[in-house]
């Protein structure tokens, strides 16, 4: 038992939710109380979907379970009535799970067909959200997938694309046109917009892609295994993993055509990647070495999410933007020694394994990150610390599911990346004018705030778009909190620094203070610190 | 057989698509500011506050979850005084509310005990059933008020005075308040006041005016337990249920007052508003609890309420909003399902409904309303008139403005599960 505000994963019931209501044709009954159809929501609503989910609850109340009755088989008519799915997928949640009923009795009673029911009734404490989804993935392509003729011509199955995903729309547009501009059809996207057709066709295609680690990764090994079907498991985040994705794509089709007889696959000039064909495909390698991105080399970075996302991103920002990673971690337990081994070398100590978003907060609070990548959680911790923060990963808040084309894949994603991290972080000349000359210009925000604690005054563009009223307060707050004091001349020299990062000079001196056994931060022992910490 | 003014109301199976108990939360939390709700429950309690509700946390919640993992099923009874210690040390809250989830009402935890065995005389901890196995969405502030009524100070005999039942925020009070006094309507407070320790005196003689339909239970129980009369009116929503709460509320205390002209004031006001709303088709599917006053209001502002639905219709404590209803079909625990064919013959102008089903109606051509919406505006009493009617009527404006819309051209591709 802990006490819990956030947490990362959603339960089992939101992974199987996320995949049957990727499908066409397939309906889950949810087996629970009033209420637990609240999952609905996060698709009406993140998702705006202008038809009803396939998802419908057979509430199950107190009184029923006092009197032994259950609604679960007429509602399983009702919906079988009223969608005409071709499987239903019944699933129990974590308080009827614990009631032992035996589901697949309760469901002969509706008196449909065996073969258009499924119940997939998981351990909801021990399972969640990615774990659930990848399963039930897994057992539906076992279930369905049958041996047929390979197609003609090369063609892949995008396997692991789900409802809610992460930038989904714009990563399987990016997927796409990469495989357009190769000439290579997509056979079967699964499970997004997938019928229970599509997965008995599976076998058709030549490969799989499956560029998630949580999910689909093993639906592509079980393909693997039973059908002997190639397939790619990176994922195409950044200039250099796309370039290596392509050309593993290639090699890897051109063997499975080489036995076909079928000729070979050639790598196009690359401009023919890029959006209007006939330019560079990515601006990152040359933003990455122009003068002002020099900056960058200092900037420390601490990335944070699922598996698939936290390893791209540490890849990506040092890699590509030449930044510091101070360190990362994910939320994804068993994936955890994947993530340990694709960063080996990468992470200055060692990662960070938690479901915690608390433990995270401390570590930003501690580290105070030039950047940090990760999930709304992180978001929210780093607006409390004015830290510059990006959501690279779920679980995501409404805004990360807007229009336009913002994949994290392939060559238009390293771009959509790149740009987010010159967005998030202080910039380059700006912040050297700032850091030389105190303030820049900039002191009289803070100033005017507290003559009008009440009214926010506008923030300049280098604090990163948070009020200056909610800055000012944070370092009212962190002097109470602090123990050290500070000398009215000490206290003098700091309001010199500037004031979005004296914060983070205020803390960075007292613990240097700390650490030398001072009990006060004097002129003297500021400028010890300065010197000792390069301030 | 059916007396006039007994509504035949037509009782279905099943609750979808709205919210569990755990909901009140969102509010209560907020309306009782020295509290702190903690709910003994699972990863799908957390989920769900945190992604239905979207509650973001800027700072400390004063709400959170004592999560139970796998673990703790096998225990006897769960020991949560190291989480409330932790509370405590980082909150000092002046009360603790302990809600109750499924999965413990199905481990048939004693919670009535747990809550005893927590409480110490500076904080207390105070049970509050809450669970989807057998409240509603808005019903656990019902079990919330319920908690608080041992912390009401008894009012003496002959101490006459109105306490209005239900959380409103701050201007809403201070408006039914003002407009109680100037009726010569003594008032005695609100349940819940702001503060723990600030709530209202309850006697014999206590007239006790529920402001929001879902708070049946502590109405009865302060009725038992304290002799509190209970006023049995409309709920003051619109000019029609205005005029009739106060005049009822008045009568109580003896003051006879006549406020016909001012409820001929308040429809003229929103003349405009219940011109666009005649005749319209008015669909309310079960979310809030606060469907029976809404379509009440609807159908005297002359919409055409095709169905009204609700979670739990009470027959006696909703006895006047049925009466007002005569003639509309009313509707207890609808079927989801039936409700679907039945929107699509009746092709309602407007559908009243949950945040779960708003947008797939709109794909299928229809305009429609949050039913949570209602919850978080200041709809009561006079000064709410204006802010009532414009809710049902800027849906159908904003649809009006907006451009022609085919649904073959600009859906496309936009849900690929959907055939």
């Amino acid at each position: 038992m802990r006490l819990a505000f956030w947490l990362y994963e959603g339960t089992a019931l939101h992974g199987i939710s996320r995949v049957t209501n990727s499908m066409k044709g397939v309906h889950t009954v949810y087996h629970a109380p009033q209420g637990d159809d609240y999952i609905t929501a996060t698709y009406t609503m993140l998702e705006r979907t202008p038809q009803f989910p396939g998802l419908s609850i057979s509430v199950v109340r107190g009184r029923d379970l006092a009197q032994g009755v259950s609604r679960l088989p007429s509602t399983l008519q009702q919906v079988d009535h009223h969608y005409n799915p071709e499987l239903i997928v019944i699933a129990p949640s974590c308080s009827t799970a614990l009631l032992q009923e035996d589901l697949h009795q309760l469901a002969a009673h509706s008196g449909l067909p065996q073969e258009k029911i499924l119940v997939y009734a998981l351990n909801p404490f021990r399972v969640s959200e990615n774990e659930a989804a990848d399963g039930i993935l897994t057992e539906l392509v076992k279930r369905y997938a049958a041996p047929q003729e390979k197609t003609a011509l090369p063609s892949v199955n995008l396997i692991g694309f789900t409802s809610l995903g992460f930038h989904l729309r714009a990563n399987l547009t990016s997927i796409r046109r990469m495989l357009q501009t190769l000439g290579i059809a997509v056979n079967v996207v699964a499970p997004w917009g997938a019928g229970i057709d599509d997965l008995r066709q599976l076998p058709a295609a030549w490969l799989n892609i499956a560029p998630y680690r949580e999910i689909g990764t093993s639906a592509a090994e079980y393909l693997a295994e039973a059908f002997n079907m190639p397939a790619i498991y990176e994922a195409p985040i950044g200039v250099e993993p796309t370039l290596a994705w392509l050309r593993s794509l290639i090699e890897k089709l051109n063997a499975a055509g080489a036995e076909r007889g079928a000729s070979p696959i050639v790598m196009p000039p690359l401009h023919a990647f890029s959006l209007d064909g006939m330019s560079a495909p990515s601006g990152v390698p040359w933003f990455a070495r122009t003068a002002d991105m020099e900056s960058f080399s200092n900037k420390r970075a601490f990335v944070f999410g699922d598996a698939t996302h936290t390893v791209a991103l540490v890849k990506f920002l040092r890699n590509e933007l030449g930044m510091q990673i101070i360190g990362a971690g994910t939320y994804m337990e068993q994936h955890a020694d994947w993530v340990r081994k694709e960063l080996e070398g990468y992470l200055p100590g060692a990662l960070i394994v938690t479901d915690k978003f608390q433990d995270v907060a401390k570590i930003i609070d501690d580290e105070m990150p030039d950047l940090v990548c990760g999930t709304q959680m992180e978001r929210h911790s780093c607006r409390k610390l004015d830290v510059p923060c990006m959501v690279v990963c779920p679980p995501t808040h409404i805004e990360n599911h807007l229009l336009g084309y913002y994949p994290f894949f392939g060559f238009d994603g390293a771009d959509v990346i790149a740009d987010r991290v010159y967005l998030s972080c202080k910039l380059g000349l700006e912040k050297h004018l700032i850091d030389f000359f105190g303030d820049a210009g900039l002191e009289y925000e803070e100033q005017e705030v507290s003559a009008h604690p009440e009214e926010p005054a506008a923030a300049p563009s280098a604090s990163n778009g948070h009020s200056s009223t909610e800055i000012a307060a944070d370092v009212a707050v962190i002097s109470e909190e602090g123990e050290m004091k500070w000398s009215d001349e000490a206290e003098t020299m700091l309001k010199k620094v500037p004031f979005f990062v004296r914060k983070k000079v205020r803390k960075n001196t007292e613990t240097f203070a700390r650490g030398n056994g001072e009990s006060m931060v004097s002129v003297e022992v500021f400028r010890q610190a300065k010197e000792s910490l390069g301030g | 057989m059916q007396v006039p003014g007994d509504v035949q109301v037509i009782k279905e199976d099943n609750v979808t698509h709205s919210f569990c108990g755990l909901a009140c939360v969102g509010w209560m939390y907020q309306k009782i500011k020295d509290s702190f709700f903690l709910i003994l429950g699972t990863h799908t309690c957390a989920h769900f506050l945190q992604n239905a509700l979207g509650m973001m946390i800027f700072a400390k919640p004063r709400f959170g979850i004592a999560l139970m993992e796998e673990g703790d099923l096998s225990k006897h009874e769960p020991s949560l005084e190291e989480i409330i210690s932790e509370i405590k040390a980082d909150h000092h809250p002046s009360v603790i509310f302990l809600l109750s989830s499924c999965t413990p009402e199905v481990m048939k935890v004693d919670f009535k005990g747990l809550a005893h065995l927590l409480s110490t005389p500076d904080v207390p901890v105070l049970f509050v059933p809450a669970s989807g196995l057998v409240y509603n969405f808005t019903q656990a502030e019902d079990s919330v008020l319920s908690a608080l009524v041992p912390f009401c100070p008894e009012a003496p005999a002959g101490d006459k005075k109105v306490v209005f039942l239900g959380s409103v925020n701050d201007v809403t009070a201070d408006d039914l308040r003002a407009e109680a006094e100037a009726l010569g309507i003594p008032v005695g407070g609100f349940l819940p006041e702001s503060r723990f320790d600030k709530m209202p005196a309850i006697g014999p003689d206590t007239v006790l005016a529920p402001i929001q339909p879902y708070l049946s239970r502590v109405a009865v129980k302060l009725a038992r337990e304290r002799g509190a009369s209970v006023l049995h009116s409309l709920f003051p929503f619109g000019p029609d249920g205005t005029r009739v709460f106060w005049e009822d509320l008045a009568r109580e205390f003896g003051v006879t007052v006549d406020l016909r002209d001012r409820e001929k004031a308040a429809w003229d006001k929103i003349r405009n508003q219940t011109e666009l709303l005649k005749g319209k088709k008015v669909f309310l599917t079960a979310d809030t609890m606060m469907e029976l006053p809404l379509a009440r209001f609807l159908h005297r502002a002359g919409a055409d309420v095709v169905e009204c639905s609700s979670a739990y219709i009470n027959k006696k404590f909703h006895a006047r909003e049925l009466e007002a209803l005569d003639g509309v079909r009313v509707v207890e625990q609808p079927n989801f399902h039936r409700q679907l064919e039945d929107v699509k013959l009746m092709q309602p102008d407007l559908i009243i409904t949950s945040l779960m089903t708003a947008n797939p109606f709109v794909g299928n051509g229809f305009v429609v309303k949050w039913s949570m919406e209602f919850m978080l505006m200041s709809i009561h009493s006079w000064s709410g008139v204006i802010t009532l009617a414009n809710m049902f009527v800027s849906p159908l404006q904003r649809r009006s403005k907006l451009p022609a819309f085919d649904k073959e051209v600009w859906l496309e591709g936009v849900m690929p599960s959907a055939e």
